[in-house]
C-alpha cells in the first residue's frame, strides 16, 4: 500500500487515538514541564523528522501524526513514545528520560496548532 | 532516393579494414622510429608532411553514399509516428541519429537531447503517461544502456510503455577502435530483459521493419511496457541494397482483452447486491475514458473509491472519493473490488515495520474479493514487484478500463427501485463523511502556517492558489506528499500522472519534464514538487528543459537529505538504543547546502531560492509561473518541512 493510502488506512485509528480523552481526565497525570527544554529535546532526538517541527505531522512509511496540543493524555504519550503500537521508533529511558518526555509533552502543548480557517482564505481554494 | 552507387556497396566495413591496415602499418613503423630519434632541427623548418598522401582515402574506397539503412529505419519509425526522440549521443547509433536530424529534417521525431540515458527514459515515461503512447529513446548498447537501466525499471513497475533503441557493433570484425568492441554486446538486452516486455536484434532491414512495429504493437496492448530492439551499426550505417524489396508491415489495430461475460454479469450482480462495496482502483485510468468510466461506475452504485493513485483514476472532490478514509471504508466492506491494482494485498492489510514484521487483515472475514486487471495477463518472475499474492474469490485477467462499459452495463440491469434507494441513501452518508474529512484537512494544513522551513502544507496551498484558475497538470509529486490530493481539486485525467512504478529515485526531475513535453501542445501549464535527492540523480534535465524550452515549474521540496533513509536510520538506531546522533551520516545532503538555484541558473533556467520564509514564498512562486506561463521552464528552491 503505498503512503497515500496508508495514510487514509491509518489516519482514522490515530485521530481516534489523539481525540479520545477529556482535557479534564489527562490534565490529572500529566507532570509538569519545561517546554523550552522540551522543544530542544524534540529537535535533538529526531522527533520533528516525521511530525515536523512545530507537530503538524507528517510521512513516514505510513502517516505520522500531529502532535501540536495533542489531546493523547500523558500516559498514553508515554506509552506510545516507550513502547509503539505501530512503526514508530521506541525510545527508551537510556534515550529519552521521564524529565525529557515530560518536557516534550509541554512543549507539544504550548505549540500553536490549528488557527481557524477564516484567517487563511487560501484554503478554501 | 537517389539511385545507389555500386561502389557504395563496399560499405564501412572495408573502409575500417583499410585504416586497421594503415594503423598496423603506422605501428610497425614506430619502433624504428624510436629506435633512431631524430634531434629537433634548430633553425631548421620540419619537413613538411605529404597532405595529400595522408588525406587520401584508399583509392578502393567510396567516400559517399546516397542512402543508409538508417534512413530506412527512420521511414518506420516515421510510420510509427514518434513525436519525440529522447537520446544522449552515441557512436553505436550515430547513423540512426543522421538519419533523424538530415533525411528525417528532425522532425517527427524530433531529437530531444539529455544529458544522461536515465533521463532520456524517465522522460519517455513521463511522456506516455500524458500523451497515451510511447516515444522513441535511443541509447548506446552497453553504456548507455546501463545507465537507462533503472529507469527502464520504474516504466515496467508502473506499466508505460517506452520504446528504445540501442545501437551495437555485431561483427567483431569491423570494430576497428577499442571502445567498439567495449561497446558492444551478443546480447545486450540480457541486462533488461527481466523488465522489458519484448525485445529483438534484428539481422536486416527487413527483419528491422517487422520487429520495430511488432515492438509498438506489444508495447502499447495491455499490460503495457517497455520494449526494445537492439540495431547493429553496419545495419544502420550502409548503404541499402535494395529499397524497392523493403516493405514496412502496418501496425495493426489491437482489440484490447475485456472481462469474459460471465465473470463481469457475476460481478456486477455481487456488487448491486452488496451493502458496503468498495473500489480499490491503481492504474485503471489509461485514458481519460478511464476516469469517466469510474465515475459512471461508482455513482451508479453509489459506492466509495479509494484511489491509490499510479494514475488520476477518479476525482479528489467528489463525494465518493473516500482515499483519505481508506481504512474506514475497506474495513467495513462486505465486497471489494479491486481495479488495476497492483497489489491487492497491501491495500487490504496492514503492515508493521518492526523487528517482528508482522501483517494482519484489516477486512472484514466475510468479505468479497473480486480483481479486474491486465496484471494477471503478463507477470515475470526475478523482480518481485507483483507484490503478496491475495487469494481473491475472482480474478478477471482483463483490462479494466476497456472493461467497465460492459460492468456498468450489467450493473445498471440490475437496478430495482428498492436498490436505487438504498444506494441513495449511502451516497449521502459517503458525501458528508466525504465533506467532514476535507474540512479537517483543511484546519489540519493551517498548523505552522507562518513556520519556517516552510510546512509542505503551506507549499502545496500556495502552489495551488497560483495555478487553480490554469489548465494544470501536478506531473511529479517525488515522495508523494498528499497534501495535493488532500486539498487540491483533481477532475481531469492529466491533473496527476501517478509515480515512479519501481520506486527508483532519479525518476520524477525528469518523467515530469516528459509529461510536460507532453503538455505543451496542449497549453497545459505543468507543476512538479522536486525533491532534491531525486534532482541531484539527474540534474541535467534542467538543461533539456531550459535547452528545448519546455515550460515546467519545479517546485524544491528541498529537506536538504534523503529524508525516507534518514527515518529509517533512526528507527534501526533506536532499536539498538543507539541515539541519533549518527543517523544524519550518509543520509543527508548538508555540508555544504546545495544550491539549487544557481544550479538551475547555471543552465539557462529562470530560478529564485533558497527560500525558507513562507511570506517570500507566494512572490516568488508569482514570477516563477509567469516565466512558466511564457514558455520557458524554472525552479523555486524551497526549504521545507522534511515531511
Amino acid at each position: 500500500m503505498n503512503r497515500w493510502v496508508r495514510f487514509g488506512a491509518v489516519a482514522m485509528g490515530v485521530g481516534l487515538l489523539g481525540l479520545a480523552a477529556a482535557p479534564a481526565v489527562w490534565a490529572l497525570d500529566t507532570p509538569k514541564g519545561d517546554a523550552a527544554n522540551g522543544q530542544k529535546m524534540y529537535l535533538a532526538d529526531g522527533c520533528y523528522q516525521c511530525h515536523g517541527r512545530v507537530g503538524q505531522g507528517g510521512l513516514m512509511t505510513g502517516p505520522a501524526p500531529i502532535l501540536a496540543q495533542t489531546r493523547l493524555p500523558f500516559a498514553a504519550f508515554s506509552r506510545q513514545v516507550r513502547n509503539p503500537v505501530n512503526d514508530m521508533p521506541a525510545y527508551p529511558q537510556t534515550l529519552l528520560s521521564d524529565k525529557d518526555l515530560a518536557d516534550i509533552f509541554a512543549f507539544l502543548q504550548a505549540l500553536p496548532g490549528r488557527r481557524p480557517l477564516k484567517e487563511v482564505p487560501i484554503l478554501n481554494d | 532516393m537517389s539511385k545507389r552507387n555500386p561502389a557504395d556497396a563496399i560499405g564501412r566495413r572495408s573502409f575500417l579494414q583499410g585504416a586497421a591496415a594503415a594503423s598496423a602499418a603506422l605501428a610497425a613503423a614506430a619502433p624504428a622510429a624510436a629506435q633512431a630519434p631524430v634531434p629537433p632541427a634548430v633553425g631548421k623548418a620540419a619537413p613538411a608532411p605529404d597532405m595529400v598522401a595522408e588525406t587520401m582515402p584508399p583509392p578502393a574506397d567510396p567516400i559517399q553514399q546516397s542512402s543508409s539503412g538508417a534512413d530506412f529505419m527512420l521511414e518506420v519509425l516515421k510510420a510509427l509516428d514518434f513525436a519525440y526522440v529522447t537520446e544522449t549521443p552515441a557512436s553505436t547509433f550515430r547513423g540512426l541519429h543522421e538519419a533523424i536530424i538530415n533525411y528525417g529534417m528532425n522532425k517527427q521525431p524530433e531529437m530531444i537531447s539529455c544529458t544522461h540515458e536515465e533521463i532520456a527514459v524517465a522522460m519517455a515515461h513521463g511522456y506516455a503517461k500524458i500523451e497515451g503512447r510511447p516515444l522513441l529513446v535511443l541509447a548506446q548498447s552497453t553504456v548507455g544502456l546501463q545507465h537507462a537501466s533503472m529507469a527502464l525499471y520504474n516504466a515496467f513497475c508502473d506499466q508505460v510503455p517506452v520504446y528504445m533503441i540501442v545501437g551495437n557493433t555485431v561483427d567483431a570484425t569491423v570494430r576497428g577502435l577499442s571502445f567498439e568492441s567495449a561497446h558492444s554486446a551478443i546480447d545486450p538486452a540480457v541486462i533488461v530483459r527481466d523488465f522489458v516486455k519484448w525485445d529483438d536484434q534484428p539481422a536486416s532491414l527487413e527483419h528491422f521493419a517487422e520487429s520495430a512495429v511488432r515492438a509498438y504493437k506489444i508495447a502499447t496492448t495491455p499490460p503495457m511496457a517497455p520494449v526494445l530492439l537492439s540495431v547493429d551499426s553496419e545495419l544502420q550505417e550502409n548503404p541499402i541494397a535494395d529499397r524497392a524489396a523493403l516493405r514496412i508491415p502496418k501496425l495493426s489495430r489491437v482489440a484490447i482483452p475485456q472481462g469474459d461475460s460471465g465473470a463481469i454479469a457475476d460481478t456486477a450482480q455481487q456488487l448491486v447486491k452488496a451493502e458496503n462495496p468498495v473500489i480499490i482502483v491503481d492504474r485503471l485510468a489509461r485514458t481519460p475514458a478511464g476516469l469517466t468510466r469510474l465515475i459512471e461506475l461508482a455513482e451508479t452504485l453509489q459506492c466509495p473509491v479509494v484511489d491509490i493513485g499510479g494514475r488520476l483514476n477518479f476525482p479528489t472532490r467528489h463525494p465518493l472519493c473516500h482515499t483519505g478514509r481508506s481504512g474506514a471504508v475497506i474495513s467495513q466492506a462486505d465486497l471489494i473490488l479491486g481495479l488495476e491494482l497492483n497489489d491487492f494485498w497491501g491495500a487490504v492489510h496492514a503492515f508493521g515495520d518492526r523487528i517482528v514484521r508482522r501483517a494482519r487483515s484489516i477486512t472484514r472475514p466475510n468479505v468479497r474479493t473480486i480483481s479486474l486487471g491486465a496484471r494477471d495477463l503478463y507477470i515475470k518472475a526475478n523482480y518481485q514487484d507483483f507484490q503478496r499474492y491475495q487469494d481473491v474469490d475472482l480474478a478477471i485477467a482483463a483490462d479494466g478500463e476497456e472493461s467497465l462499459p460492459s460492468l456498468i452495463d450489467q450493473v445498471r440491469r440490475l437496478l430495482d427501485a428498492d436498490r436505487r434507494s438504498a444506494f441513495e441513501a449511502r451516497g449521502k452518508r459517503l458525501a458528508a463523511a466525504h465533506n467532514a474529512m476535507v474540512e479537517v484537512w483543511k484546519s489540519d494544513a493551517t498548523i505552522g502556517w507562518d513556520a519556517s522551513p516552510i510546512t509542505l502544507a503551506r507549499l502545496c496551498a500556495e502552489l495551488y492558489h497560483q495555478i487553480k484558475d490554469d489548465d494544470w497538470s501536478l506531473v511529479g509529486n517525488g515522495i508523494r506528499v498528499t497534501w495535493p490530493h488532500r486539498l487540491w481539486n483533481f477532475d481531469q485525467h492529466y491533473r496527476w500522472i501517478g509515480s515512479s512504478g519501481g520506486a527508483g529515485v532519479g525518476y520524477n526531475a525528469p518523467a515530469s519534464l516528459g509529461a510536460a513535453l507532453a503538455n505543451r501542445k496542449y497549453g497545459r501549464l505543468s507543476v512538479a514538487i522536486q525533491g532534491d535527492g531525486d534532482l541531484m540523480m539527474g540534474p541535467g534535465t534542467l538543461w533539456s528543459a531550459a535547452h528545448h524550452q519546455i515550460p515546467i515549474l519545479y517546485v524544491m521540496h528541498n529537506n536538504r537529505a534523503w529524508h525516507q533513509e534518514l527515518m529509517y536510520v533512526q528507527a534501526m538506531a533506536n532499536r539498538h538504543g543507539r541515539g541519533l546522533e549518527n543517523a544524519h551520516i550518509g543520509t543527508t545532503i548538508t555540508e555544504p547546502n546545495i544550491d539549487f538555484a544557481m544550479m538551475a541558473k547555471s543552465m539557462g533556467v529562470y530560478s529564485e531560492g533558497p527560500i525558507s520564509d513562507p511570506k517570500t514564498l507566494a512572490p516568488a512562486l508569482t514570477r516563477a509561473l509567469a516565466v512558466v506561463r511564457k514558455g520557458q521552464p524554472a525552479l523555486i528552491d524551497a526549504v521545507v518541512e522534511p515531511r
